[in-house]
């Protein structure tokens, strides 16, 4: 029996004759009663998305001055296809750049699936990606949060950690890549919650990289029994001299059990890679499309209650719209690939997933100087009030299907909704409520509907 | 005593003083060679990633990582949110390459209070208390099938290990 087998079919014969089980809250089992779906799939998208070329839909109209609109994001939204100027796909041999549109996944777009806030306002603070970043993974505008340093307020993660239950392996964030402080975003330094209830994190483009694979790839497995267990008896030994309060390895308080797993997951990836069994997305080239297919094999693998991925290329539109156009657009394929995964390919999350996305902020509207091989201008996101504008989509059980909520003319959402969203979704609402940090605007989505 | 005849009786005191100096024995003191190092446990500092896999590579491979070696190591350990799986991942995976450098098993054997007192002095640069090193002795000396690299990987492992 492999060990991984064996682990699951031990937890199974533990759960039937589990006894109490008291959470760091003190209160007896996770709250569960009102749990809209059992996991919850958030996509940061991804990069500081322009409202124009996304929910508007207006391709080169509102940007560059030319009379071209239409739809390059076509799993998410309803719409039509640009016909002029086609940029943003891939390149046949021989054919112009981009010229070839990647082919849509999914048959009926999100927004006739699920609900779409269309005018959404990151409301507060500058807007800047990991700011961003962390109002949406802690519900709080860290108006003087620095980088380098942790969210100020709980994250998501901590919270259904500590209020739901959550084991560390429940909870993952998977990051495009270790710039930007992206790493830190998996728990806060908040000194009630901290590190003891942090997420998982892979930043899978490197983990399983290149890098990975000069470091990780081909590890050593000792065998549980005849070698781990005296080394650990060593190391406890060695870790009981020591003793000093605080003194240790940083972890995340992965169980024995959660970190062997973790490490024959990072093996079965190698392996996975090595034979071309990982779910990328059909068309894979650039490094979003890549972290969504680790992220497929974490779902696959974890089940995890609560995932948030984040993308980040569409912000080569500082410097080049042609590349933003090709990046929201297979950031619009990922997002497909994603659902389409959980809904195919992992029967334990099948219609009990509610997938979240929402860009951590916009951008400006007014270009900059920079201009790319098309001669069409760039875009910054500096506060202006075109990067407070974004959108947040829902799609999933208990979610209403086809519904638009919020206008230009009455904007309904905040950045800083989505936690309590999740937590309304996962059954921790009043818990996180009750700890009063996160904004005090923010409301659950679905009680703005 | 009046001034005058206390003047004249100083040069008598000094020569008085000067013989008995003289007739002094003499000492002379060295001290024994004693390898200065700490025996507490009290570390303070963490060590970064970069210090964590330096000093590693150099107790493995009795070698420098090289810069580009580790600016790599270092990312893959910041690409994995909990360190310890990092971290020992990273070290089983230098342990599966032949250039590491361990002791054998038949020194560690033969001499397991040596090993120890090495052990110790390469991974946390210290001697081992009594207690410790009676311990790992008895615990090598009753489990046959430990080798020197599980005790090195447990050593890396350890907690002492990531501070100074």
């Amino acid at each position: 029996m492999k060990r991984r087998d064996f682990i699951k079919k031990t937890a199974l014969a533990t759960g039937a004759i589990t006894v109490p089980y008291i959470l760091p809250t003190g209160r007896l089992f996770a709250q569960t009663g009102s749990q809209k779906a059992e996991h919850v799939v958030f996509v940061l998208f991804a990069g500081g998305v322009r409202h124009q070329e996304s929910i508007l839909q207006r391709y080169l109209a509102e940007s560059q001055d030319l009379d071209i609109e239409g739809n390059i994001m076509y799993n998410m939204l309803t719409g039509d296809a640009p016909e002029l100027k086609v940029v943003y796909g891939t390149t046949p041999a021989g054919q112009q750049p981009g010229i070839q549109p990647i082919s849509r996944i999914l048959q009926t777009p999100l927004d006739q699936q699920g609900t779409l806030f269309p005018e959404v306002r990151f409301s507060k603070a500058g807007t800047g990606h990991f700011v961003g970043l962390s109002t949406g993974v802690s519900g709080h505008y860290g108006v003087t949060q620095g980088l380098r340093q942790r969210p100020i307020n709980p994250t998501i993660f901590e919270y259904l950690r500590r209020f739901g239950g959550a084991k560390a392996t429940d909870v993952w964030f998977v990051g495009n890549g270790i710039g930007n402080s992206t790493p830190l975003l998996n728990h806060s330094e908040h000194p009630d919650f901290g590190y003891k209830y942090a997420a998982n994190f892979f930043a899978p483009n490197i983990t399983f990289g290149s890098k990975g694979v000069e470091f990780l790839k081909g590890f050593k497995v000792y065998h549980p029994d005849e070698e781990l267990v005296p080394i650990r008896e060593m190391q406890a030994f060695l870790n009981n001299s020591f003793n000093l309060a605080g003194k240790e390895i940083p972890h995340l308080y992965n169980t024995d059990e959660e970190k062997a797993d973790i490490k024959d997951f990072i093996r079965a990836t190698f392996e996975r890679l090595e034979n071309n069994q990982v779910s990328f997305p059909p068309v894979t080239d650039n490094g979003d499309l890549s972290t969504i297919g680790y992220t497929t094999e974490i779902l696959r693998w974890f089940k995890p209650k609560l995932t948030v991925v984040n993308m980040s290329s569409v912000d080569s539109c500082h410097g080049s719209y042609t590349s933003y156009l090709k990046s929201l657009h297979r950031g619009d394929h990922a997002v497909g690939h994603l659902w389409n995964f959980i809904q195919t390919q992992v029967p334990e999350m099948k219609d009990n997933t509610i997938m979240i996305i929402m860009p951590e902020h916009g951008r400006n509207y007014e270009p900059n100087p920079i201009t790319d091989e098309n001669d069409w201008f760039a875009f910054d996101h500096d506060s202006d009030p075109n990067s407070r504008r974004i959108f947040t989509q829902m799609v999933g059980p208990n979610v209403p299907a086809n519904l638009r909520v919020g206008s230009e003319a009455n904007p309904v959402g905040d950045a800083a909704d989505t936690v309590l969203t999740i937590a309304d979704i996962l059954g921790i609402k009043q818990d996180v409520l009750a700890t009063g940090l996160v904004d005090f605007n923010a409301m659950s989505l679905f009680d703005r509907i | 005593m009046n001034m005058p005849t206390f003047k004249r009786l100083i040069p008598v005191l000094l020569v008085g003083l000067a013989m008995g100096s003289c007739t002094e024995e003499k000492y002379t003191y060295g001290v024994n060679d004693v390898i200065v190092q700490p025996t507490d446990l009290s570390g303070k500092k963490s060590k970064t990633p970069e210090q964590y896999l330096n000093i590693l590579y150099a107790n493995l491979y009795q070698r420098a990582m090289s810069a580009n070696q580790l600016v790599k190591a270092t990312d893959v350990i910041t690409s994995i949110g909990d360190k310890q799986v990092a971290y020992e991942t990273v070290i089983s995976k230098f342990m599966n390459d032949p250039d590491i450098i361990l002791p054998s098993e038949e020194s560690m054997r033969n001499d397991p209070e040596s090993f120890v007192k090495e052990t110790y002095q390469r991974f946390f640069v210290r001697v081992p208390t009594e207690a410790e090193k009676t311990w790992m002795i008895n615990f090598i000396n009753s489990n046959p099938d430990v080798t020197p690299e599980h005790v090195y990987y447990a050593f890396a492992i350890a907690n002492e290990y990531y501070f100074y």
